[in-house]
């Protein structure tokens, strides 16, 4: 099942298979998968193939035949990393994968502890340490906060939603930003609204749930590539200037913020980041910076890097390749970008052959699957 | 039961509605007038394509007994019960 | 799309059935399960021999497995604090062999009521080996455990009221404890339970010891919480724990010599409120053991500088020893199609005997190779309840009546929350170190079940008018035979 040229062929970094998680596209709330494939397939050097690897039929990067060369369903993190792993295994033998570049928050567990499987496989990654990914989650960032001398607003882990209507007593005042473990942020207005929210993340996400002060000021992201190393590789600024209902931004433009950079490298000095990371800050009218959330991965907004001249996703295969030099433009302020939605068209067939056998360049039959699986467990044993 | 069943199949097959049903031998189904998708089981899959071709319930059941070995009065009462689920969701 | 009527492969028969897709979660690999979801036996004894040999549903504890368990939990606390303890939780799974196994691995009995404490005594456990805790222990067994020894933790002003006058009566000078709760900032503080720090109850109650002329306090006791995720919530709770022990030097009446944190470490099982699997959810017991120990090294060591020894630390774990050393093996009794278009099967065993079932998500395996695809199937339990659900949810492939699966971890808990309702309790066996297998705990059987029933003579007969016509020809109890109150 593997293409004939696979393993003949001199591979660099521009012909790779790259496989990309989070190809899901829902217009209020993107994932960064498609965002993460469309810089990389419009990179000008870039002449490899791009696998979406998503976790709904209705994940609109798995269809996009200008972006991607094929898509499949994995499944879910709570599945756990034995059956991530052997999904992964299938599609790698049918598509003989080189990277891939994990996209969602919650799957990085599962695809850190594969890590040493994958690389048996030749397949690349560039992710943090388990360490790493825990010192930055959000029930510890304060601590981390505190421990590389960042400000970050005070935020608090709950698990009981009877918090909400004693925590004004505690000084702790309504509006009051309430967050999701892995995603999901919302503002509270009074304990009503709080406690709405509340369910609807232990809904979505279960437990714990944290709870946030506000800080007034302007909000600001910087997505970047920490090389493992200590050194903060190729960072990308940009000011929010319209926002979702769900506090993403629709509109910003990049800018150009010493202080900002700082907080970022300091992060990534802190962690000996290795990976993506967006990090999210609130300058505060006091005029301090305010660390909001460090997110381990690429942002959805991540395409404006590319429009800038510094492709981060292609910096990232450029990395893991080893590549001495990355083209990276100098920092350039002020282009903007606004999100608009439009229309993927999907065949019936193809909307089958995702439904069906779970992928789309494969075959619309069962069988290819579990022979793949096989012939991957020799290929296993053999490596 | 029986004449709910022989009703519905009656209703079904008005228009030509079951046979612009797209079958694929997946067991995935689309209604073209819905826009609903559907899984059919293995069993599902041959029923509806044996009532597309305007078999009665009785005949479909005769067929399905003859393929699965069983009786004719199980065959009956799976297919009846068949037609009343699509009679809720076609 | 093929739509021709022929078809190579038409499977085999079950009755014809139509699915609508519904939008959202479509992912027919989302909740796949490994291929090598199958287990043909349980700590080393085939499935089939054990059905066979103990009937279905039956509980498997692998005595192996448990002694391992408790060798590295120890290790992993005594080899960073020497005065480490354990106390085996009672509740947690208090059938006799299971006790005693954990008995001779050195650990101390911890009990919560008269019935655990009686237990224990009976078991042939000192008293001095016994830490009772609890909100309620009457006045006759509180009596019975200072006579013996065991270290009472009092709960609340009235106990150590009781106490005083129970030590008084005695004439007896009694070492006791006393439960303390207070917030960590990491779990939801359980403030029913022992004297609030915070409000100034603790102050209270050291204040009524050092008036006492009986009790002196030389344990300080906390519990916060229960599957607790967080390892940086035991190393805050033995911080403020210990800056009381210092506060507290020097007051009359107080000698501090243990620090009891309870338990509440988690075990590998997957809580239901909790998205990531347990695999990555549960952090390794050393970690606790690291978070415990480190703290109570440093908040302790100002002793060695006045010249006093270091307190024991006493750790209540049951969860993480017992829960993943038993397993419960239960056999499809019929399977159906729900309207919504999900299988389900009907087990033998419910929540009746997996009382945690509606906190978790237990792993389910076959026990046999099957074919078909996988789907969502629920498990429902035997019991005329709608709320009697093993698993909402689970993707496994087409059951059979007959089949047996083999449900785990369940050693925590559901062999003393298990109900009695409509149903016979079943066997629980223990696959033994040195092999072969031996029945813990008998089956219930009718004799059981009415053995506490007594019958007025008024009601031993159908007959209303209230003539006594015995049920059978000796006159007695059909069942227990013996005489009708």
């Amino acid at each position: 099942m593997l293409p004939q040229n696979h393993f003949q062929k001199e591979k660099n970094w521009r012909n790779w298979n790259v496989a990309v998680t989070g190809m899901n596209a829902s217009p209020e709330s993107p994932g960064p998968g498609f965002a993460v494939a469309r810089s990389i397939r419009e990179h000008r050097h870039f002449d490899g193939r791009i696998i979406g690897l998503g976790y709904d039929v209705l994940d609109a990067g798995l269809y996009s035949k200008t972006i991607c060369n094929g898509g499949y369903l994995i499944p879910y993190p709570s599945a756990g990393r034995d059956a991530l792993l052997e999904r992964i295994y299938q599609v790698h033998a049918l598509e003989g994968l080189d990277a891939i570049i994990p996209c969602l928050d919650a799957e990085l567990q599962n695809f850190i502890g594969i890590q040493s499987e994958l690389k048996q496989l030749g397949i690349k990654m560039l992710i943090p340490t388990r360490e790493q990914f825990t010192l930055r989650a959000k029930d510890h960032l304060a601590e981390f906060c505190k421990s590389i001398g960042v400000d970050a607003p005070e935020t608090k882990t709950i698990t009981n939603p009877l918090f909400f209507d004693e925590c004004e007593a505690q000084g702790w005042q309504y509006p009051l930003m309430v967050k999701g473990i892995f995603y999901d942020a919302t503002v509270a207005r009074n304990a009503y609204e709080a406690k709405s929210i509340f369910a609807k993340l232990v809904q979505s996400w279960g437990y714990p749930v944290l709870v946030q002060k506000i800080i007034p000021g302007d909000e600001y992201d910087l997505a970047a590539i920490g090389d493992g190393h200590c050194r903060m590789l190729g960072a990308v600024m940009m000011r929010k200037r319209g926002l979702t209902d769900k506090g993403k931004a629709w509109a910003g433009v990049t800018v150009v913020d010493e202080a900002i950079g700082k907080v970022a490298e300091k992060i990534i000095r802190g962690l000996a980041w290795r990976g993506p990371l967006e990090v999210e800050v609130m300058k505060g009218y006091d005029g301090k910076i305010y660390l909001i959330e460090i997110n381990p991965r690429f942002p959805a907004w991540i395409y404006l890097s590319h429009a800038v001249g510094r492709n981060l996703p292609a910096a990232l295969l450029q990395t893991l390749a080893n590549e001495p030099e990355l083209d990276l433009s100098p920092p350039k302020p002020g282009t903007f970008f606004i999100r608009h939605a439009q229309e993927l068209i999907v065949e019936l067939a193809e909307f089958e052959s995702l439904f069906v056998n779970g992928g789309i360049s494969t075959p619309i039959q069962e069988e290819p699957l579990e022979v793949s699986l096989q012939e991957h467990d020799k290929f296993k044993a053999a490596s | 039961m029986t004449m709910a069943a022989a009703e519905l199949l009656k209703e079904l097959s008005k228009d030509d509605r079951l046979n612009r049903i797209a079958i694929s031998d997946t067991g995935f189904i689309f209604d073209p007038q819905t826009g609903q998708s559907f899984t059919l089981n293995r069993t599902g899959l041959v029923t509806l394509s044996i009532l597309k071709r305007g078999s009665s319930i009785d005949e479909t059941a005769e067929q399905l007994s003859h393929q699965y070995g069983i009786t004719e009065e199980t065959a009956v009462n799976s297919v009846e019960a068949f037609l009343l689920q699509l009679g809720r969701y076609l | 799309m093929d739509s021709s009527a022929d078809f190579t492969d038409i499977g085999t028969w079950e009755p014809p059935f139509i699915q609508p897709h519904k939008m959202g979660a479509l992912n027919k690999f989302g909740q796949r399960t490994v291929r090598d979801n199958i287990t043909r036996e349980v700590f080393g004894v085939p499935v089939s021999d054990l059905v066979r040999r103990y009937g279905s549903p039956v509980f498997v504890v692998g005595e192996k497995h448990l002694r391992q368990n408790i060798r590295r939990i120890k290790t992993a606390f005594q080899q960073r604090y020497n005065l480490a303890v354990h106390g085996w939780s009672y509740k947690t799974n208090y059938i006799s062999a299971i006790c005693r196994i954990l008995h001779q691995e050195g650990s101390l009995a911890e009990v919560v009521s008269k019935f655990e404490y009686e237990k224990a005594r009976f078991l042939g456990v000192p008293g001095d080996q016994i830490i009772f805790n609890g909100p309620n222990k009457p006045k006759d067994i509180l009596r019975r455990a200072i006579e013996d020894g065991a270290l009472n933790q009092a709960d609340h002003m009235d106990e150590l009221k009781m106490l005083e006058a129970v030590a008084e009566e005695l004439d007896k000078t009694v070492k006791i404890g006393i439960r303390i709760n207070f917030d960590t900032g990491f779990t939801e503080p359980w403030s029913r339970f022992g004297f609030n720090l915070e409000s100034g109850q603790v102050n209270e109650a050291i204040n009524f010891i050092s008036r006492s002329n009986h009790l002196r306090l030389s344990s300080l006791h906390s519990h916060i919480g229960t599957f607790v995720l967080e390892p940086r919530a035991y190393a805050e709770q033995v911080r403020i724990m210990c800056e009381l022990m210092r506060k507290l030097e020097g007051v009359e009446n107080v000698a501090i010599d243990t620090i009891d944190v309870g338990g509440g470490i988690p075990s590998r099982n997957a809580l239901q409120t909790i998205y990531l699997p347990p695999e990555q959810a549960v952090p390794d017991i050393n970690e606790y053991a690291d978070a415990i120990c480190e703290a109570l090294l440093a908040g302790s060591r100002y002793r060695k500088e006045i010249g006093k020894d270091l307190p024991r630390l006493i750790f209540e774990s049951g969860r993480a020893v017992i829960d993943d050393a038993e397993v419960l093996i239960t056999s499809v009794v019929g399977t159906k199609r729900l309207p919504d278009g999900r299988r389900a099967a009907i087990l033998d065993a419910g929540t009746n005997l997996l009382f945690t079932a509606y906190w978790y998500n237990h792993q389910v395996k076959m026990t046999r190779n099957a074919a078909g695809s996988e789907e969502e199937t629920v498990l429902y339990g035997p019991l005329c309840m709608n709320i009697d659900v093993v698993r909402h949810s689970i993707s496994l492939p087409p059951l059979a009546a007959g089949d047996q699966l083999v449900i785990s971890p369940v050693g925590a808990y559901n062999n003393t929350q298990w109900l009695q309702f409509i149903e016979y309790r079943p066997n629980v066996v223990l696959a033994q170190e040195s092999g072969g297998c031996s029945v813990i705990r008998q089956a219930e059987d009718l004799g059981v079940m009415m053995a506490q029933d007594q019958i007025p003579a008024h009601l031993a007969s159908f007959d209303v008018s209230g003539k006594v016509r015995p049920l059978n020809r000796s006159g007695n109890h059909p069942v227990l035979n013996r005489k009708l109150v």
